[in-house]
């Protein structure tokens, strides 16, 4: 399987300022000392030896959609944030080379900014698309319809060309899907979250976002111990700090870094993606958050397997 | 995990032992709420000795959420000389914004 994030912000998208573009090239022409490149190719090789990851490059903005790679003749993405449009947008490509127009939904749940980039998804519109929309919520559909909606948008559901299926599974009971076995677990998250285990040759990717973990139900994150077992890949909420989520944020429906890790080790799972990010992060907060986790890893692993951490961004792919 | 408590110079102490994790919390949540309720029967504050805790994952961290909200406004709880790893975690989670964190069991709190 290959997973591919087209969306890695939470709540919200967010897009760069001109202010913020500039303090990055800013510190690259520090970074550069006076240096002179022959051409562009030769100063991008440079900054990206020379540069961290924050100024050379960035997070990006579009909110959750995630895509794995790997099913049977079919696209399977996870959630319809704003990155969707750029996912459906590179489809139609894949599919001019060939790719079969089916798309097989999941959706941890409804709220905004995971069905946001629906309206604007373009194979919407292909009569020669199928469109399967799998979630726990049996109110999936109702809210796609309400978001297109004239008072909202001004192109109704009813006008969208492709054959639609919405399919409603129960946690813990695994289903097929374009030759990806699939499970559902239910987390804890206002009108209530999915997580997704995704699983193929031996290989387990784990969609879990929206999540909270709360002090006062420790004793049921061997729940989550379970569902992550072994996987290769956990995509894990981590938007707020564990302080966090026990004060200000508390009952805001989301995970900490610092939790994220524990359940993996917990669970023997092999690497963890740090997604569903904060809006009012920037590049570098985001940065420093995923070296902490990093660092908390080392702190925590006590002789267990080592526990890889990512931190997932718009545009990276990870081979499973 | 160890755990034990002594009254001293006008404070509860109770000191923890080896690690907190997914493995210890409930047995480290129940005797710090148990130290808790000691300490506001005896209109004390209380201090966790954290010199002999190896590390705390975030279910340690969490009971001590449990044990500040079971103590509420009436009994101050301080953290006392972690080691330098649990200064670490304390830092990363940010737990050391939420409790008063002191270098010895003796410090003003």
């Amino acid at each position: 399987m290959l997973v591919r994030f087209w969306g890695t912000r939470g709540s919200l998208p967010v897009a760069q300022t001109a202010s913020t573009i500039q303090a990055k090239i800013a510190r690259a022409l520090v970074a550069a000392g006076g240096r002179a490149f022959a051409d562009e190719a030769e100063a991008a090789a440079f900054a990206k030896g020379a540069l961290d990851f924050a100024t050379f490059g960035g997070y990006g903005g579009a909110s959750s959609c995630v895509e794995i790679e790997g099913a049977d003749g079919a696209f399977m993405v996870c959630d319809m944030g704003s990155g969707l449009r750029e996912f459906g947008i590179d489809s139609f490509r894949r599919i001019a080379g060939g790719h079969p127009p089916v798309y097989h939904f999941f959706l941890s749940h409804l709220h905004w900014d995971h069905i946001m980039g629906f309206p604007f998804f373009g194979p919407a519109f292909n009569p020669a698309a199928t469109i399967v929309i799998h979630s726990g919520h049996p109110d999936a559909e109702t809210a796609l319809r309400r978001q297109q909606e004239e008072i909202s948008f001004p192109v109704p559901f009813d006008w969208l060309r492709a054959t639609f299926q919405f399919v409603v599974h129960k946690p813990g009971e695994p289903f097929q899907a374009a030759g990806l076995t699939v499970t559902l677990e239910g987390q804890l998250h206002s009108h209530e979250s999915f997580g997704f285990r995704f699983e193929k040759a031996g290989r387990s990717v784990i969609y879990s976002t929206d999540s909270e973990h709360k002090a006062e139900h420790m004793d049921a994150e061997a729940k989550f111990e379970a569902f992550f077992r072994g996987a290769d890949l956990v995509i894990c909420d981590t938007m707020y700090s564990l302080g966090d989520t026990v004060s200000l944020k508390q009952d805001w429906g989301h995970s900490s870094n610092v939790v994220a890790v524990d359940l993996c080790l917990a669970a023997g799972a092999k690497r963890l993606a740090l997604f569903h990010h904060e809006p009012t992060y920037t590049d570098a907060d985001i940065q420093r958050m995923a070296a902490e986790t990093v660092r908390y890893e080392e702190l925590v692993r006590d002789g267990r397997p080592p526990l890889e951490v990512i931190c997932a961004y718009d545009g990276l792919e990870i081979a499973v | 995990m160890g755990w034990s408590v002594a009254k001293g110079d006008g404070r509860l102490v109770a000191s923890a032992t080896g690690r907190v994790d997914e493995t210890t919390w409930e047995d480290f949540s129940t005797n710090l709420n148990a130290a808790v309720g000691d300490a506001a029967a005896a209109g004390l504050p209380l201090v966790l000795d954290l010199s002999g805790v190896d590390y705390m994952s975030s279910r340690g961290l969490r009971a001590l959420t449990l044990a500040k909200r079971e103590a509420g406004e009436a009994t101050a709880i301080t953290l006392a000389a972690p080691n330098d790893r649990m200064r670490e975690i304390l830092a990363i989670s940010r737990y050391d914004k939420l409790f008063k964190v002191v270098d010895s069991v003796d410090a003003d709190v």
